[in-house]
């Protein structure tokens, strides 16, 4: 038996006095349950990313102007694949951005090896690439580029940026350059790149994570508590090293690879940096970030600190973008895989002793 | 020939107040455990007097 007082809220009859109303309702049962499957982590705001993105797109020359570190991501990207001596009948550029992957990989000569002839670029290894993009804009910004006609490339607009609207075992290669830091379930994205991929097959990732932009992290945080006495997210949480490679474990990909670079910049000012930022449609898009613009009087205070804490001598401040690499096989049957346990023929302390 | 945003304006005044940014600055990464509300409220002034006097002197 359920009974709930409710106050009625001030009618005509009843203006004056409080009287509590008693409500009897008929006897319910209810079902505890637990909710299905794991929780899901929402981290960013996926709408605000679309529109920041669309938005920084459409301004192309702005646009253009601040894909360097895309441009540069992508091309150490290929300087990887060219380990692997394979043709790609098939590859997905999954969060392509405007494209940086698809210029990089027609680039030529790409064997930085003086020793060996001039290579052939590594578009010609690839049959076709899909590019998929939640961002139309920034997906086609450089349709028209010459480099669209040395290489097969398809765009495909993605509903959703954690979407993978692809049929299971239908790529020889997916790589994905500096948009997965955005993804709120990455274990889930991880998990369905490794499904579309086929067996024996690679994903080769680049993605913005650990301590990246720390300076701009702290001075913004010190700016904040001197100025308003209290602080809200403006940097992203991001994924540590040893996180991606949990992770990447988790979703079932074999024979892993993960190593970090640091790329850093150094900038005029810490206007330019944001500047740049926002053009590259990489603004803040946390959940729960405070509303708005920054306040001019912390924008002041946070050039004044950054400055003085992370400054150079010649009056530039430096930003440190920590790249992480990731490599990883959907499993196979002939791949090499650990022995099991115990199936060892040669004690190693006799080796190590002699 | 766009306008400058209003940001690139700020950008330049604030570029003309060094040395009261580095005193300002050096006030808050002193001790930069210990950093509350107002702290360095009376060299923040400074800095902005400066800026409001820059921000002013271009229009």
């Amino acid at each position: 038996m359920r009974i709930s007082l409710r106050r009625v809220s001030a009618s005509p009859v009843l203006r004056g006095g409080f009287l509590p109303q008693l409500q009897v309702q008929p006897c319910q049962r209810r079902y505890a349950f637990q909710a299905a499957g794991a929780p899901v982590f929402d981290v960013f705001n996926r709408k605000t990313k679309w529109l920041q993105r669309e938005r920084a797109a459409s301004d192309v020359e702005t646009s253009r102007r601040a894909d360097y570190l895309r441009d540069e991501v992508a091309a150490r990207l290929c300087e990887r694949l060219l380990d692997i001596k394979r043709d790609w009948p098939k590859a997905l550029d999954f969060g392509a951005n405007s494209c940086n992957l698809a210029w990089a990989l027609t680039k030529k000569n790409p064997d930085p090896d003086p020793a060996k002839p001039v290579s052939a670029p590594l578009s010609t290894k690839i049959g076709e690439l899909v590019a998929a993009d939640s961002s139309q804009t920034m997906l086609y910004r450089d349709a028209d580029s010459p480099f669209n006609d040395e290489i097969n490339i398809t765009r495909h607009v993605l509903t959703d940026q954690e979407s993978m609207p692809f049929e299971a075992g239908s790529f020889d290669l997916v790589m994905s350059n500096l948009s997965m830091h955005w993804i709120n379930d990455l274990p889930g994205v991880l998990a369905e790149i490794n499904r579309v991929l086929k067996p024996d097959c690679p994903f080769i990732g680049a993605m913005i994570g650990g301590d990246a932009l720390f300076e701009l992290r702290t001075s913004l945080q010190l700016a904040e508590q001197e100025r308003k006495g209290g602080i809200s997210p403006h940097v992203s949480p991001l994924a540590d090293v040893r996180d991606v490679g949990g992770l990447l474990q988790k979703a079932g990909f074999k024979m892993l690879t993960v190593d970090v670079d640091d790329i850093t910049v150094d900038y005029p000012d810490t206007f330019a940096l944001m500047h740049d930022l926002q053009a590259m449609g990489e603004s803040n898009a946390v959940l729960g970030r405070e509303m708005g613009a920054l306040s001019r009087d912390v924008l002041l205070a946070n050039d004044a600190i950054y400055r003085e804490l992370h400054g150079n001598e010649d009056g530039s401040i430096p930003a440190t973008f920590r790249i992480i690499y990731m490599i990883g096989w959907h499993e196979s049957a002939n791949q090499p895989k650990p022995l099991p346990r115990g199936s060892g023929n040669v004690n190693l302390k006799d080796i190590l002793e002699r | 020939m766009k306008p400058p945003r209003p940001i690139e304006k700020f950008a330049q005044a604030v570029g003309k107040c060094s040395a009261e940014a580095a005193v300002y600055g050096k006030c808050v990464v002193e001790d930069y455990n210990s950093v509350h509300k107002d702290k360095c409220a009376k060299e923040f002034l400074k800095l902005k007097d400066c800026y409001l006097a820059a921000a002013k002197g271009k229009r």
